[in-house]
């Protein structure tokens, strides 16, 4: 049971990382971005092609992977988000899934259908409390709770991260201080993005890396975002490993419900959590 | 009077597909003027300060400010010239002390996100912005809440500092959207006070649509009905006319025309 729960946060850890952008674009652009989806694949898929590149250095094709989706969320953010502010949220959900079927193509074009497998980068198991885990679910949790920590900093301390915070409450009234609203979006949205890649980065070694990889864990991300409430990052936290755990539980008791559970735990929520919007 | 337009409109329109909001409105403020607009709700007066500052594109017309064509400029860069405006449901940062509210609106306006390290919002409270935030809290009367968070505040002190954070950023015309909404009698005298004694030099249009708590704070009036200006003037000259009576009475009121 142990070994559950600790796989549950390295689920939890992941989801957390993949969602908080989510979270964000959500609760400052109003926008439902499955975009987002997209980019955590793409992340994926980078990571295993430059890996023999940098001679399988696990660090620094993750560095360069998440440094690469900069300028490919800039393109999606600047031609297919920002004309999206203020319209009805339907459009933004057909806009950024035609996002997502025109790069699902791309990535079956340039890298094939198949699943690739990846390999433990680490492939040392460690022992704590009886359970042992492999080493690399051990640092991914622990990365996501520096990234928690880190956000909260970022978000609490920084000019972008008060102007930000301040338009998740308002943002007519950030306009209304002279405040170029929609740069510090997009900000959040490349933030965001980077996050999402790092999240296709981190999963690929624990599942296979295919072109479909993002559109499931987008949904698991969407009910991460709806529990945890639009742009409240703690929220997003917690329930990043609340949903984790609930996946990884359900899972060992029955694997084909694993996530369906996800979306049953979250319907409970919301009945007794209404979303605030 | 010389006239020196500050804020012009020419035949603004929109049209919310189908709905003509605010329809062919042609409107003009001098320098250190003060309008107030009137009219029954859905009248388009809010729909008309979006107009002014940016937040909706018009369907038609265009906007001159000091003679500048303005139609284009996105909300931001309105502000930066000095259109300053409040809303209608008064918008302060509740997660936010209520000097921070004070120094996010000034980060801005002071030039000081390009001067100092834009990094840290620390950074932004330097001596000299502090003491700026403080005095205006001074003047309303809420400087011992500086510290606290906004969300504590009653609605009528975030009236308040919501018009202090309007008043500290410099305007050359401030918009004041029912600045009396939801306020207590109380509160309206005070915030009315703080209206007349802050409104030195620049421009001002209140929007309201109960007349008797701005006839004494504007110079000119404006009616709005149905989205357009029905008509303007003295207030005491508009308020008699028959086609602004039945607008705001029905006809045949009986009321003796007095203010």
């Amino acid at each position: 049971m142990l070994n559950t729960i600790a796989y549950g946060l390295t689920i939890g850890g992941i989801l957390y990382i993949i969602s908080i952008g989510l979270s964000l674009t959500f609760g400052t652009m109003r926008i439902v971005n499955f975009a987002h989806g997209l980019i955590y694949t793409i992340g994926a898929y980078l990571l295993i092609t430059t890996l023999p590149i940098f001679r399988e250095n696990f660090i620094i094709g993750a560095l360069f992977t998440v440094l690469a989706v900069i300028p490919i969320s800039y393109v999606i953010e600047r031609f297919v988000i920002r004309k999206l502010y203020g319209v009805s949220i339907d459009y933004a959900i057909i806009a950024t899934y035609a996002v997502v079927l025109i790069g699902v193509d791309l990535i079956k074009w340039i890298w094939g259908a198949s699943p690739i497998p990846l390999s433990d980068p680490i492939g040392i198991d460690v022992t704590i409390f009886s359970v042992t885990l492999p080493m690399y679910r051990l640092i991914i949790i622990m990365l996501s709770i520096a990234i928690f920590i880190a956000l909260t900093i970022f978000f609490k301390k920084t000019m972008v991260g008060k102007i930000v915070v301040a338009a998740l409450e308002d943002k007519d009234a950030v306009r209304g201080l002279g405040i170029n609203v929609d740069k510090y979006f997009a900000y959040v949205f490349i933030i965001g993005s980077c996050l999402a890649a790092l999240g296709g980065v981190l999963y690929a070694p624990i599942t296979s890396v295919h072109p479909y990889m993002g559109m499931m864990v987008l949904l698991i991300s969407f009910a991460v975002v709806l529990v945890g409430g639009l742009g409240n990052l703690k929220g997003t936290f917690v329930s990043a490993f609340v949903l984790g755990l609930v996946m990884a539980i359900t899972g060992r008791f029955w694997g084909p419900a694993a996530e369906t559970m996800v979306f049953i735990v979250m319907g409970i929520i919301l009945i007794f959590k209404p979303i605030e919007v | 009077m010389k006239e020196n337009p500050i804020l012009e409109t020419n035949d603004v329109t929109i049209n919310f597909n189908g709905l003509v909001a605010v329809d062919s409105v042609n409107f003009k403020i001098n320098e250190g003027e003060s309008v107030g607009i009137i009219g029954p709700n859905g009248a388009g007066k809010t729909t008309f300060f979006n107009l002014l500052t940016g937040f909706f594109p018009p369907t038609k017309g265009k906007i001159f400010f000091y003679g500048r064509d303005i139609t284009d400029k996105p909300p931001h860069k309105r502000v930066m010239m000095g259109i300053i405006r409040t809303f209608q449901l008064v918008s302060v940062f509740d997660h936010l002390s209520v000097l921070d509210n004070l120094i996010l609106s000034n980060i801005k306006s002071s030039g000081i996100s390009y001067s100092i390290g834009r990094f840290f919002f620390s950074e932004a409270h330097k001596p000299a912005l502090k003491k700026i935030c403080l005095e205006a809290l001074k003047i309303l009367g809420i400087e011992k809440k500086a510290e606290i968070m906004t969300s504590e505040l009653s609605y009528g002190d975030k009236r308040k500092l919501e018009i202090a954070v309007a008043l500290s950023m410099n305007p050359k015309i401030l918009l004041l959207d029912e600045p009396f909404a939801g306020l207590s009698d109380q509160e309206i005298v005070e915030v009315s006070r703080i209206i007349k004694e802050f409104k030195k030099g620049f421009s001002m249009i209140i929007i309201e649509h109960k007349i008797s708590r701005i006839v004494e704070l504007v110079e000119r009036l404006c009616v709005m009905h149905e989205g357009r200006l029905i008509a303007e003037g003295i207030p005491d000259q508009v308020l008699c006319e028959p086609l602004v009576r039945e607008v705001y009475w029905g006809k045949e009121d009986g009321l003796v025309c007095s203010v």
